[in-house]
């Protein structure tokens, strides 16, 4: 590994709690991580030495956070308080920050009707099963436009404002 | 007592029939639900949780705030977005800066949020709230005879300290407990705590490495186990253990994966004698022989 160049306080920028320092390398994040097994895998422990030791270009090049399944193993299991899951989103969200394409899809589709997915509209199914109608944010206009105005003062959705525009 | 359901996306969206099972069998043990009328997204942690907090607390706060303007918690199924909405809760309730920040985002759409609301999961409300026995009691048909295996949601589990329920979470009880409380006999097996891998970007991202992660489990639980269903509590884990085994059996060439997988809730159902069609019709894995023994 180079360094030469790396940024002593890039921890600050990414993750800053005095706790990522106490990291001892133990790799108990890594047993019991469903992402562990991936290809290339996710390993968490790595991830902490590299966020510590600023190599900032390798990290932005990192794939790995986003296969994370969120379970929160790391979390529990970390015996020095880490919170290893909070620095996984810490990086995402550092990466969002400095790479548009690492912006997830998924939030237009929020912004645009409220959910990842299309909620509410397989009526025909719901009506067999029994289901009322749901009151969907999608069926609020009025309702969606507020939410998209509070979206629109915070920084992913005001600094991308160009992915969110209806054209 | 009356709760506030949230429903997140997949469960009115994919599996319906998982919501008619507990709209169906809550309010019959006493819980009554009302909805989360113009609800969005949890946020799911692959999205606004993964950019930044603002947008992140916000849509928690959003949701948080239509169920405290009701002055009732929040039950959810799907275990994301329990966690999600727990953690973002946790975040507001202990950090004045971020509830007075959101605040101010949320005072642009007419609402404000005190954090009064408690997120619950529903497996929580019913081992605690209704209690094992009140669901002997309650219901007309049983499991009896028949044996399962649980599949714990992690995002129920982990951190213990935020979203956690169960006396110990290294050993988790509840699921069992209920599961019994139908007249199953609940089997357990080595990898009984392994995540199924199904959530995130891990199955989407490496398919192949992900599929043989979950193979490991179900192959436990076909050696170990008499299991003749999987019941778990989250929607992410139900999809994903169902529509996986298909997929395994035409990569390998076999039969051999076969195990129905039922939403808790679509079990007590069934077991209060609610229409299969209904409660319990979406599957990949054909439930049949299963709900003919009921
Ligand atoms: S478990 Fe905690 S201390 Fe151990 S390597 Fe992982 S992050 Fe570091
Ligand atoms: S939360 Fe993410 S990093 Fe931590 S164990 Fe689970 S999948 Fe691995
Ligand atoms: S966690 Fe997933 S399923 Fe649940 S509401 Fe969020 S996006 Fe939908
Ligand atoms: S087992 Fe899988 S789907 Fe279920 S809670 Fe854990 S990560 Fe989510």
């Amino acid at each position: 590994m180079d360094f030469s160049e790396s940024d002593k306080d890039l921890w600050k920028a990414i993750y800053n709690t005095k706790d990522l320092l106490h990291c001892f390398n133990c790799s108990t994040c890594l047993s019991g991580c469903p992402a562990s097994h991936g290809n290339p895998p996710l390993l968490v422990r790595n991830l902490a030495r590299m966020v510590v030791y600023g190599l900032e270009d390798d990290l932005l090049d990192d794939d790995t956070a986003w296969a994370c399944v969120s379970c929160s193993r790391c979390e529990e299991m970390c015996p020095m308080d880490v919170k290893p899951f909070e620095m996984i989103l810490s990086i995402r969200k550092w990466q969002s920050a400095n790479d548009e394409t690492r912006v997830p899809p998924s939030i237009v589709e929020i912004y645009k009707r409220g959910y990842t997915q299309s909620v509410g509209t397989n009526t025909e199914l719901r009506e067999s099963l029994g289901l009322p109608e749901l009151q969907t944010i999608t069926k609020m206009p009025e309702m969606l436009k507020l939410y998209q105005e509070m979206l629109m003062k915070t920084p992913v959705v005001s600094e991308n404002d160009y992915m969110f525009s209806e054209e | 007592m009356e709760l506030c359901l949230f429903l997140g996306c997949n469960t009115p969206a994919i599996r319906p029939d998982v919501e008619r099972a507990i709209r169906a069998s809550m309010p019959e043990l006493g819980v009554d639900l009302s909805d989360a009328e113009g609800y969005v997204c949890c946020p799911a942690f692959g999205a606004f949780p993964s950019t930044d907090d603002d947008s992140y607390l916000a849509s928690s706060g959003w949701n948080l705030s239509i169920a405290e303007a009701k002055g009732l918690d929040i039950m959810v199924q799907c275990g994301s977005c329990y966690s999600s909405l727990r953690m973002g809760r946790d975040h507001l309730a202990h950090d004045e800066t971020k509830l007075a920040r959101v605040n101010e985002l949320l005072e642009l759409t007419g609402r404000k949020l005190e954090c009064k609301t408690k997120v619950r999961h529903v497996s929580e409300i019913l081992y605690n709230e209704v209690g094992a026995q009140k669901i002997s009691q309650t219901i007309k048909k049983s499991l009896e005879g028949l044996h399962g295996v649980v599949q714990y949601p992690c995002h129920t589990l982990f951190p213990s300290e935020i979203v956690g329920f169960e006396e110990s979470p290294r050993q988790p009880k509840a699921l069992r407990i209920l599961t019994e409380a139908l007249g199953a006999t609940v089997d357990t097996y080595s990898r009984e705590l392994q995540c199924c891998g199904g959530a995130g970007g891990f199955s989407k991202s490496t398919p192949v490495e992900a599929t043989a992660f979950v193979k490991s489990k179900l192959d436990a639980i076909i050696e170990e186990t008499q299991a003749d269903f999987i019941v778990v509590s989250c929607i992410t884990c139900l999809m994903y253990l169902d529509n996986i085994q298909k997929k395994l059996n035409e990569a390998e060439g076999t039969d051999k994966y076969h195990i129905p997988v039922f939403d808790y809730n679509q079990l007590l159902a069934l077991c209060m004698g609610f229409d299969p069609k209904q409660v319990a019709s979406i599957c990949t894995v054909p439930r049949n022989s299963v709900i003919d023994r009921i």
